[in-house]
Order: C-alpha cells, then structure tokens, then sequence
C-alpha cells in the first residue's frame, strides 16, 4: 500500500456523511477535556486553519464509500487498519466516535522534545508548525500520550523569556529574524507589545519637530540587570 | 479611537490617556484680566493678572498657547526631588516609586509648551527619560517571573501610560500560560500516579503593581 505523506487539499464529498453524524464542525463543549483549552470559537479563522493540519490515523473499523481517503486502495472502502493522513477536524470527530485512532505527528514527537530541550528559543515553530500551541492543546485529550501538555507548557515558557524582552523594543520596520520562528500565538504577543510600544512613541514625538534628536536618541543603559 | 485598531489589543490610545491626563489641576499665573469661566466641569475664577489659580491643565495649556498666562510646574516636576525618585527607582529592584498618575503625560505636555516656564527644562527632560526607561524595565524584569501559576499581576504605583502601554501584551500573556499550564492539562499528566483530588496551588504571588484589564 502507498503511503502518502503529502498533505493534499481535498473537498471531501458528502460521502463521507454515510457516517452517523452532524456536521463535522461541531465543537462540543462538553464530554472532552478540551473544553478548558479557551475554544476559539465556531467562527475564528486561525482556529479552521489550523485545524486543517493532517494527522496519520489508523482505523479500526471499515468504512464504506470512502475510498477517497485512501489513495491506495482498490475498492471505494477503507479497509479495518488502515493508516491514512486525514486533516484533524475530520480525525477528531472520527476518534470522538471511536473509528480511528489518532497517532501522534511529527511535531510532538522525540526529535521535537529534543530540539525543544537543546534550545527552545531557537525552535522554528513558524515555518514548521505555525499552530503547535492550539494543535497541540486540541490533540492532547484524543492521544493516549499525556506528557504532551506539560512539554506545550514547557516550550511556552522557555520561547517567552527570550521573546519578552526583545518583542518591546523592536522597531516599526525592522523585523527580527526570531519573529520568523514564532508560532501564530506567540506572534500575537509580539504585536500586541510591539504596536503599543510603536504607538507609544510616536504619541512622544509627535509635535516636537527639532526637539526629537535630544530625545530619542537618548540612550542611557539602566544598571539594574 | 477607543479600540478602533484591534479590540483585544487595546483599549486605549495613546492620545486617549493623553486626553484624560489633561483634566489635572495645575497652577498657573494669568497675565491678562478675564472673567469667570463656567463650565461643565467647574467653575474656574476671575482671571486677575499675577494672581495664582488652579485650572485644568487643558485649559492652562490653551491659555499659555495664546500667551495668557504662565504655567507654574508642579512640585514633583522640580530637579530635586526628579533626581531624587530616579535614585529610589535605581535602588529597588521591585518596587516603584510613587509618581502622579499621569506623570508622563503631564510631563510631555509642560514641556512642549511651557518648556520656558521650567527651570532647568534639559535636565527635567533627561530625568523624566531615565526614570521612565528604568520603570519600564522593571517591569520587564518582573514579567519574567510570570508562571502558569499566576493568577493576578499587581503593579503598585505604575502610571497611566506606563499601564496603557504594557497591558495588551501581559493581558494576552496570562491568558496564554493559563491555557497551557491550566490545572486539567498538567493534571492529566499526574492520574496515573495518583487518584486524590488535587488542590490548585495558588502560586507564588508576583506583586509588580496594579493591573487594569
């Protein structure tokens, strides 16, 4: 059987509603642990997004007239044990029904932890995986592994000292290479404190004319580190 | 222009606090004879040349702007007692010194249009920068400490725009390590030790200074 690894953008047909289900985009609020993990919300779009990352699962029972899903079978059905890349929405409602069950991506995975442990800050979340946080958040109740939530923690935690000081004194126009690495979250952060920090000094400057040089470029280092 | 940019960002801009800061009472020395002022928000006395009277500073500043009067800088505003807090600030590492209010507005304000009514206005200017950057960097500092275990930020003594400014990002901050270090998540981790109930440990308390949300 081929295993694709790529992830493809597929409009899956209404087939797929030959499962017992409402519509797939339901968020329940209750019966999960999830429910503590801040839900985004039906409408937000960073949360659709991000739920469109695909995860490996594999089945455990057969469906049929979903051949589409599986780019290496013959017939239009997945068979019972079957590993296929399915996006997470559609995974999540599929473990809530305990049709498939849910192996753990690449992104939490050993090489992760020890690159998180190395150096955190230097992680490229970005680029890699824009959404770790709140995939992370969603994935940790439907995976039996539970260390992932204290190792989200523990990223979070080591990405913001570094992040912390550096997002306030970033500049309008000059772009740090750090914010790059930065997962969609934590570049919330960053512009939230950059764009007020921005704010705050042009309001400084404003009707000063000649005066500005005396003082912005009035450096002093404080001796409190 | 409340919120105007991103809701969840801010709730302020900066020319908003600037706004407010503007209903203080400052002193000043009229030069020209005027009636009394009734407005909404108090009546503000016969103008008699060269006699002292407390007004807000809007309207001081409207005044000086068309050469009526002369503004008297307030007490904390002198080089002393500047030189002063910013040694106190330099010395605690946690705490802030108290300051008015709206310390930086006020500030900003006087000296772009009263700079002539301010002895020594280089040196006031200078020590407002530094004891602004060194507040600011406490704060900074403190904000490192912040854990999941967090619950409330208390920052004694941090003014108006010093507040306005910090705030979208401790306000996000919190939220954020509250999602990822909630009870339930690290919780989960710990049911396979052991059964009893566990009590949220409420953490050590990070007092910076005052939080407004």
């Amino acid at each position: 059987k081929k295993k694709k690894k790529r992830r493809e953008q597929k409009s899956f047909p209404s087939q797929i509603a030959s499962l017992p289900s409402p519509n797939p985009r339901h968020h329940p609020t209750v019966g999960l642990g999830a429910s503590t993990c801040a839900m985004p919300g039906y409408y937000d779009i960073s949360d659709i997004l991000m739920e469109d990352e695909a995860v490996s699962v594999a089945f455990h029972v057969g469906a049929n007239g979903v051949g589409l899903l599986d780019p290496g079978t013959e017939t239009n059905s997945v068979e019972k044990g079957a590993k296929i890349d399915l996006p997470f929405w559609l995974a999540h409602e599929l473990c809530r029904r305990r049709a498939v069950s849910i192996t753990i991506p690449s992104c939490f995975g050993q090489k992760m932890k020890k690159d998180v442990q190395a150096d955190a800050a230097c992680v490229d979340l970005g680029t890699r995986y824009p959404y770790f946080y709140e995939f992370g958040c969603k994935l940790f109740p439907l995976v039996g592994d539970k260390s992932i939530g204290p190792f989200l923690r523990h990223t979070f935690a080591n990405r913001y000292k570094e992040m912390l000081s550096k997002s306030h004194t970033a500049s309008l126009n000059a772009i740090p290479k750090f914010v790059l690495r930065l997962s969609k979250e934590e570049h919330q952060l960053f512009e939230a404190a950059r764009s007020s920090m921005v704010e705050f000094k042009k309001w400084r400057v404003r009707d000063l004319g000649l005066m500005k040089t005396t003082i912005v470029g009035h450096k002093r280092k404080t001796d409190l580190h | 222009m409340a919120g105007q940019t991103d809701h969840s960002l801010s709730i302020f801009s900066a020319a908003e606090v600037e706004f407010i800061a503007e209903d203080e009472m400052i002193e000043i020395v009229p030069n020209i004879r005027m009636d009394a002022l009734n407005l909404l928000c108090g009546d503000f006395g016969p103008f008699l040349p060269q006699i002292p009277c407390t007004v807000p500073l809007w309207l001081a500043v409207a005044l000086k702007k068309r050469g009526k009067c002369s503004i008297r800088t307030p007490d904390w505003m002198s080089v002393e007692k500047l030189t002063q807090v910013l040694e106190a600030e330099r010395e605690s590492p946690r705490e802030f010194q108290p300051l008015p209010f709206h310390y930086v507005e006020i500030s900003r304000l006087l000296l772009d249009h009263a700079h002539d009514d301010i002895p020594e206005v280089y040196m006031v200017r200078s020590l407002i920068e530094d004891i602004r950057n060194v507040r600011f960097h406490k704060v900074e500092s403190g904000l490192e400490t912040i854990s999941g275990r967090t619950h409330a930020v208390k920052l004694k003594n941090l003014s108006a725009m010093e507040v306005n400014v910090v705030r979208p990002f401790m306000a996000r901050v919190l939220q954020a390590f509250y999602k990822h270090d909630s009870p339930e998540m690290v919780q989960q981790a710990d049911t396979s030790a052991s059964k009893r109930p566990q009590v949220v440990d409420r953490g050590p308390r990070v007092s910076l200074s005052c939080v407004t949300c």
